[in-house]
């Protein structure tokens, strides 16, 4: 498979003492790692963040960037598995909105506890991925147009669920979920990390990953040489809306309200992450620690902009330049 | 000569298709309201759908091209945006606000075609960013929704000019430049490049060139898109055109536009623009609630793809 290794094999000691590399082959290197860029530029914004504005060095500033970062990394790891296999899931923000105000509604509600609600909210974000799966793989719909259906198809069903104001909810165990600590550290983000752990095993050791990067390299070769198709779609596309589902019910413990658009913010982002953290939109290349790591540089540079008392519209600009940026700098697709 | 005519009769049951879909939706239209066919119901609905017919004719261009842009509802919004905060006094500054507004529209679609083609990162990527840019520069050129366009532009776009409906009027002028431009060696670079970059490059086309061509053209599209909005509505709105990237995308998928770039015709599009139009003000006859629109809108553009992927297979078996 070719995927990028967190630490290629020319960046180790070894390598650099056995033959004297010149700066051309150490930017090849670089390259070839994206994963490490990532991190690169995320140490290189926090150092810049500690030094040009206030507070980003404090262990509480630090404790709720990866807490809000958690948010958003939880989804993008879900974005990553589909966007390896060659798909995309534009349903996330749908998914986000689904879970959080269903499981407002349904706690709230005279119906059922806070159990049955989150249990409620998780199998319908499942079903969403699934019904997702189902067209890329049976109506062979492409996976953009499927899930931009899925996802406009959740937005109206949500309207019509909740007559357009869905309730808030304080479900206690999400409410610790989203704000609690452990050790200090926050739940979000011992969650996320726990995610990312169970993903990147499934991507990057068990058979599943395999077969997702040999589908993303090139998928009539993949089937061609034996890799179920359905399988792993379905698993891809379920995890991601399992995942962004988890995300919405975070979210719905971190504000104690569900909102119709709350996972709208995602849905760019997340894809963002995947990009930034090196993994290719074509499919078949990256690392799931990339998007751990891009989804960490979204959230400090929007913290970043945010501190400097920039107004909504130039803190877009700012963002979408700085992706364009990076992208331009380590991201570029090789030229077939 | 025989591969062309199977692939112009595949191309126009594709199109019989549409106009039989579009001749039921126009019955079931003409049911519920018995004025359809009156000048006054027909400029009202030609001001109504046209944003959609010219956002959807610039996401042609685009995927055309084998591209995709995520960024036109953004890029939309910015036209109007710019059109309605010019302060505009007679025609002659209706005129400055417009080309001042199509100007911005086609430098963004100009600045996404050159990041395609000298840059190496696939569209959908380069539009994504895009779509942070330029709805961020949307919020500083216009906060929050205001703006104004003369009154009596307005009225004589949403009411008719002299019993001319002014807004078919500027579909059919585009549209015909349009043709015009197919024609063309630019126009036909258009779907060479998009149907295979290798081969177009190969034959000596400067690929780059028609791409960064064919995105600025779709940027004008789509600049004209939103100052139809603007007109439309009398004044604009920052945040409006993001569901027109979903509603563009369906348009051109109903309208068969392909997603491998290279196949596809424009009037395609506008049927499928059409219909997606049509569409939604018959849910709104049919009195059930609003909401509705959005499941019935997503349920049948994946129904008519799939229809479609298995119509095709079929034939191609």
């Amino acid at each position: 498979m070719t995927s990028d290794r967190m630490t290629s094999d020319g960046m180790t000691s070894d390598g650099m003492t056995a033959h004297r590399t010149t700066g051309a082959e150490v930017v090849a290197m670089l390259r070839g790692s994206r994963p490490v860029w990532a991190f690169g530029v995320l140490g290189v914004t926090w150092l810049a963040a500690i030094l040009f504005a206030d507070g980003f060095d404090s262990v509480s500033n630090v404790r709720y960037l990866v807490q809000t970062a958690s948010f958003l990394g939880i989804v993008a790891v879900g974005q990553t598995l589909v966007v390896i296999m060659s798909g995309i899931d534009l349903s996330v923000s749908g998914v986000v909105g689904l879970s959080a105000v269903v499981c407002a509604k349904v706690a709230s509600g005279t119906s059922g506890g806070a159990t049955t609600a989150v249990v409620v909210a998780l199998l319908l974000s499942a079903l969403v991925g699934a019904v997702n799966a189902a067209g890329v793989v049976w109506l062979r719909v492409p996976p953009m147009v499927m899930t931009l259906a899925t996802g406009t198809v959740l937005a109206g069903a949500l309207l019509v669920y909740t007559d357009g104001s869905p309730s808030s909810a304080r479900v206690p165990l999400l409410d610790s979920l989203a704000n609690g600590r452990v050790l200090g550290v926050p739940w979000a983000f011992v969650l996320w990390l726990a995610v990312t752990a169970v993903a990147g095993w499934l991507l990057h050791l068990a058979r599943t990953g395999r077969y997702a990067f040999a589908l993303g390299a090139g998928e009539s070769a993949a089937r061609a040489s034996g890799v179920p198709l359905a399988a792993t779609a379905f698993t891809a596309y379920v995890s991601c809306a399992l995942l962004a589902g988890v995300a919405g019910l975070v979210l719905l413990g971190f504000t104690g309200t569900s909102s119709l658009t709350m996972g709208n913010p995602y849905q760019l982002l997340s894809i963002a992450s995947v990009v930034l953290g090196g993994t290719s939109i074509l499919g078949g290349r990256g690392h799931l620690l990339g998007t751990v790591g891009g989804a960490l540089l979204l959230t400090l540079l929007t913290a970043l902009l945010t501190s400097w008392n920039l107004s909504e519209g130039v803190r877009q600009v700012f963002l979408g330049v700085l992706i364009i940026g990076l992208l331009l700098v380590y991201a570029r697709e090789r030229r077939t | 000569m025989r591969e062309r005519i199977t692939s112009l009769t595949r191309s126009n049951t594709d199109l019989v298709w549409l106009v039989a879909l579009l001749l039921v939706l126009l019955v079931a239209y003409q049911h519920y309201d018995s004025t359809l066919f009156t000048p006054a119901s027909v400029t009202i609905l030609s001001a109504q759908f046209l944003p959609l017919i010219l956002a959807a004719a610039g996401q042609t261009t685009v995927m055309l091209l084998g591209g995709i842009d995520l960024s036109l509802g953004a890029v939309l919004g910015l036209a109007m945006a710019v059109f309605a905060t010019y302060e505009a006094q007679g025609a002659g500054g209706v005129v400055t606000a417009a080309v001042l507004a199509l100007g911005v529209a086609g430098a963004t679609g100009a600045v996404n075609g050159a990041l395609v083609a000298y840059a190496g990162l696939p569209p959908i990527v380069v539009t994504l960013a895009a779509s942070f840019l330029w709805s961020g520069v949307t919020l500083v050129v216009l906060p929050q929704p205001g703006g104004h366009v003369p009154a009596g532009l307005v009225e004589a776009y949403n009411n008719g000019w002299y019993g001319v409906a002014l807004p078919v009027v500027a579909i059919t002028v585009v549209l015909a430049g349009w043709k015009l431009v197919r024609t063309t060696r630019h126009g036909l670079a258009l779907y060479a490049v998009g149907g295979n970059e290798h081969g177009a490059y190969a034959s000596g086309l400067h690929t780059r060139g028609v791409k960064i061509g064919g995105y600025a053209l779709a940027g004008v599209f789509t600049g004209l898109a939103g100052i139809g909005l603007a007109i439309q509505t009398g004044s604009a709105d920052p945040t409006i055109g993001t569901p027109y990237t979903l509603n563009s995308i369906a348009a051109c998928v109903l309208g068969g536009i392909s997603f491998f770039g290279g196949v596809g015709r424009m009037r395609g599009t506008v049927l499928g623009a059409l219909l997606i139009g049509l569409l939604t003000n018959l849910l709104l006859f049919t009195g059930i609630s609003p909401f509705y629109q959005l499941i019935v809108q997503g349920v049948i553009l994946v129904v008519a793809l799939a229809l479609k992927t298995y119509v095709t297979r079929e034939a191609t078996a």
